[in-house]
């Protein structure tokens, strides 16, 4: 298998595995942006989805998984196709239970607006899982370019999309109203034959810096003597070079009665006056 | 009706699903759509701008809206003349 198949499968994979994880069913899901296919593809009748709206902003992506849903197997799932907006979320208040987003939301501009609609788009209690790629990212490459271009051209341009760091996913699912927030990471290190490998891969994956603000022109030489220092800094000894790619996945839950929360201040009942007189003055031990 | 494992139920005309039509509202005004056979295409009524709907599959990205006038309005309301629609409403076909 290709490097890339296997680490979008791999993100994919995970996320899906998760859905075993909650004894709740997901009748309603959308499924919006990134690796699409792969999630559809691996999904394995889990997290019992009877209707799964598949989006993503680009047509030829949505066009390519409505082709591929005829080489699905037959899940009893009725799919249907909208090209749509992560940050003009096209789906009506409170009708989901699962948004599920596979290396998406990192292209979003307005990450946390994105994250508020999908809460609203969700049910009472309904579920947000995504992957995105986190600060650790490339961060050979990062390196690797930033010190040929310092020796090159004497400053540094961005060139690497920004990305979320991990402490910064929490704060985001907080921010965006989601309750039970959680956050966890995984890195995958893909090994590549040359660092021009790992040029192509990620054009294959799709992404290449988005920034609009990247130096339009990457120097030819540049460019090379970036191969040149990611190979020297970072070459194992048989020649290839790593990449790390950092994943984070976050999950979070529309607010519902039913979820435990921390009661209000000044709502106490007791003191720890009270307490203390309950158990003595114990001893630590 | 016949129903396999993964065809869907149909609105004619637009081609578009049940569950579509239902959880579907505009991604700018978040208000609901309204199916315009003719044109092939959603209609915002909040705002007045309309989404085409391509091979069954609504774009509703806000880039793909266009804003239609009082006239087209009210022809894509009638089951008339269909010379009526202005000639650069939205072709669906691509």
């Amino acid at each position: 298998m290709q490097p890339k198949d296997s680490l979008v499968d791999a993100v994919a994979e995970n996320l899906l595995d998760r859905l075993e994880d909650c004894k709740r069913t997901f009748p309603t899901t959308l499924c919006m942006g990134g690796s699409l296919e792969a999630v559809r593809r691996l999904l394995r009748g889990r997290g019992g989805i009877e209707k799964l709206i598949m989006m993503d902003t680009s047509n030829d992506m949505v066009k390519l998984c409505k082709n591929a849903e005829m080489r699905m197997p037959n899940e009893n799932i009725e799919t249907s196709y909208v090209v749509g907006d992560e940050e003009f979320l096209p789906i009506k208040e409170s009708s989901l239970d699962l948004v599920i987003s596979c290396l998406g939301l990192h292209w979003t501009n307005d990450l946390p607006g994105a994250m508020i609609q999908a809460r609203l788009a969700l049910k009472p209690d309904g579920l947000f899982l995504a992957a995105i790629l986190g600060g650790d990212t490339l961060k050979e490459l990062r390196i690797a370019c930033t010190v040929a271009q310092m020796e090159r051209e004497g400053g540094i341009s961005p060139r690497l999309s920004p990305l979320a760091q991990v402490r910064d996913a929490g704060n985001l699912l907080t921010r965006a109203g989601f309750m039970l927030p959680g956050v966890d990471v995984d890195e995958y290190t893909v090994r590549y034959k040359n660092p021009l490998e790992l040029i192509e891969h990620l054009r294959a994956m799709g992404e290449s810096n988005a920034l609009i603000h990247r130096g339009k022109i990457l120097n030819r030489e540049t460019a090379l003597a970036t191969a040149a220092v990611y190979e020297s800094m970072f070459a194992a000894e048989d020649g290839t070079v790593p990449a790390t790619f950092q994943v984070i996945y976050m999950t979070g839950w529309r607010e519902h009665p039913s979820q435990q929360k921390a009661k209000q201040r000044g709502s106490a009942t007791i003191s720890f006056k009270d307490i203390q007189k309950q158990f003595g003055q114990s001893d630590e031990r | 009706m016949l129903r396999f494992g993964r065809v869907l139920f149909k609105e004619a005309g637009t081609g578009i699903s049940k569950t579509l039509s239902e959880i579907l509202v505009c991604p700018l005004s978040k208000q609901p759509l309204r199916v315009c056979e003719k044109t092939n295409s959603l209609i915002s009524d909040s705002i007045g701008v309309s989404y085409p709907v391509v091979d069954g599959i609504p774009r509703l990205v806000p880039s793909n809206g266009k804003i239609i006038d009082d006239e087209e309005a009210s022809n894509s309301n009638s089951a008339v003349d269909p010379d009526a629609v202005k000639n650069d409403h939205q072709r669906c076909s691509s």
